[in-house]
Parts: C-alpha cells; structure tokens; sequence
C-alpha cells in the first residue's frame, strides 16, 4: 500500500515533466549555451582579464534570458497542448527554508568531496599539473555532478528515464575528457608563476572551455532526443483534447 | 486489545478508503491539481471522483476552487492544512502497524 502511495505522490511531482517539453526546452537552451560558449570561448591573452568579464557577462545574460524564455514556452505549450490532454498541475513553492536546505545538501553531497579530492590531488600532484590536465578532468568531473542530479531528481519523481539520461550525461563527460587526453595536455611547469598569463595556462583554459561546451552541446541533444521521444509517446497516448462537463 | 490493533481501529476512515487515499497522496505534493489530472491519474469514473471529492470536502481535507477557462469550466483542488496532517497521520499509523507486526 505505501509503495502505491509514494509512486502516486512521484507521479504528482513529475508531472512537469510528462509530455517531453520541459526536457526538449532545457536541451534547447543547452545547446545555445554550447553555441555561446563555442564562439566566444577563446580567450585571448593580450586582454584576457578584459575577455573573461565580457564572457562571464555574455553567459549570465545568456542564462537569464534564455531561463525565462523557456519558462514562458513552456508555459504556453502546456497551456495549450498538456492541460487540456491530462490535466493542470500547480507545483508547489519553494520556500527559502528548503533552498537553503537544498544548497546545504548540494555542498555536502557534491561541493566537498570534489573539493577535498581537488585539495588531494594538490598535495599529490603540482598546480601545474592540475591546471594542465584541466581540459581532461573539468568535464569528467561536470558530467559526474550533473549525472548524480539528474539520477537524483530522477528517484525523487519516479522518472526511470532520468537515470538512463544520467548515465549518458557521465559517459559523455568521460568521452569528452577521454578525447583531450589522448590528444595530448599542456606541459605546464610544476610552479605556475602569477601575473602575466602563460600560454601554455591560456591553451588549457581554452581546451576546457571547448571541452565544457562540447559536453554542454551533448548533453542538450541528449535531452532534446529524450524529450522528444517522451512528447512522442504521450501524444500517442493522449491524442485529443479533454473537457471536464461535470 | 495490542497497541497495534488501537492504531488499526483508530484510522482515519476518509482517508482509508483507497480511492480517496489515492486521490489525498496525489494532491499531497502538489498545490493544487485539477478535475481532469485527478481523473486521469486515479482511473475513477467521473461520478465516483466527484463524490469521494466531495467527501473529502466535507471533511474538511480538500478546498476547491471553480474557475472557467475560457467558456470551459475548471475547477481545481488543493489539500487544506487539516488534510495535510490527516494524511501525515494516516501513513504514520500505518507505518506503525506493520513495524509492531514485524517487531
């Protein structure tokens, strides 16, 4: 009986998620993201502190703009297509009490033992190390996180799905950081020296950056293959509109 | 008379009922969820969704809210408070039931 109860309470809970549009729309924006971060991501080394904010600048506009354009998409597709098929849903708030919980568990759960293996690897190896293999370890460690929070929100709405777009998600970080490997890192020296910019360090922070965006491009088309076919299959099952004449 | 048995006598009869058990589980993670979503998740005839809606308005467990989409009419449901701690406590007694039957 309690299992019939939690899987209807997970049911209610993912039901933003039942007609494939919510992953569609993320994968979208995913992929501008990767487009952004394609274009713009090379960093020059004359001006990089003058770049870097510009950049920064570009991908928070980028987030903003493109979080509340797919929340108003969204709004309207369900409003026209999902409501009138299978029903309106209202989530509910999130007060500050449970984001500040949700921020605690993250940087339990995911922050610290990143950090603590980063902090680790310091010890072990040299900065210089850590920096020059960046390109490789940044998106394996990316697609790890997103992988753990996609499996997570997975369980915690009974969505199957999610853990099979978990795994993809890893395994592309890997293939990602895979790639840059075998395509050789930087040789940067043990102590990387502050002030001016090394080139060798410029060659990194733009490798990563490819590799974050090559991992963000995936990962969105991953998404979208996914929402689409979640779409797919709920417009089969529910091909015509309802109405309530009770 | 076991402790057990005190907690299966003192159910909350609304909430036993199984449709409306499923009907209370659904609306507990959501604000509100309307007729239609309600219909199509509990596999209910209409007529049976509307009276154990209904009982569970009287109860005091269910607030509903009649609205009209454009000429089409809506009506939406939310667990009061009071229903909130009703279903809390159900599964609570329940959770306790098996317990002291494994322990």
């Amino acid at each position: 009986m309690d299992v019939q109860i939690d899987a209807a309470i997970k049911r209610a809970r993912g039901y933003w998620f039942v007609d494939g549009f919510t992953e569609m729309a993320a994968g979208g924006w995913f992929v501008l993201l990767a487009g952004i971060l394609l274009v713009s991501g090379n960093a020059p080394q004359a001006t990089f502190p003058t770049w870097f904010l510009s950049f920064a600048g570009e991908i928070a506009i980028a987030k903003f703009v493109g979080i509340l354009a797919v929340i108003l998409i969204l709004w309207w597709l369900k409003d026209n297509f999902t409501y009138p098929r299978t029903g309106l849903v209202r989530g509910n708030r999130v007060t500050a009490a449970q984001v500040l919980i949700m921020i605690r568990n993250a940087i339990l759960f995911l922050l610290l033992p990143i950090l603590g293996l980063l902090a680790a690897s310091l010890l072990i190896v040299s900065a210089g190390s850590v920096l020059s293999s960046m390109p490789a370890w940044f998106p394996v460690g990316v697609g790890f996180i997103w992988a753990v929070m996609c499996v997570l929100a997975g369980e915690w709405m009974g969505l199957r799905r999610f853990r099979l777009l978990g795994a993809m998600i890893l395994l592309t970080g890997m293939a990602v950081g895979i790639r840059q490997f075998a395509m050789g890192l930087p040789a940067l020296p043990a102590n990387v020296g502050t002030g001016t910019l090394q080139p060798l360090v410029l060659e990194s922070i733009n490798r990563t950056l490819t590799s974050l965006a090559l991992l963000v491009l995936v990962s969105g088309v991953i998404l979208m293959l996914s929402g689409l076919i979640t779409f797919l299959r709920y417009r089969k099952e529910n091909p015509t509109p309802y109405t309530e004449d009770v | 008379m076991t402790g057990s048995l005190q907690n299966l006598s003192g159910l909350d009869r609304v909430i036993h009922e199984p449709a409306r058990l499923m009907l209370v589980a659904l609306l507990s993670s959501v604000k509100s969820a309307d007729f239609l979503f309600l219909l199509k998740e509990s596999d209910l005839t209409k007529g049976n969704l509307s009276v154990h809606l209904s009982r569970l308005e009287e109860a005091g467990y269910v607030q509903t809210e009649k609205t009209f989409r454009g000429k089409i009419p809506h009506t939406e449901y939310r667990l009061t408070p009071k229903g909130k701690s009703a279903f809390d406590g159900y599964r609570k007694s329940l959770g306790s039931i098996f317990n002291a039957k494994k322990a």
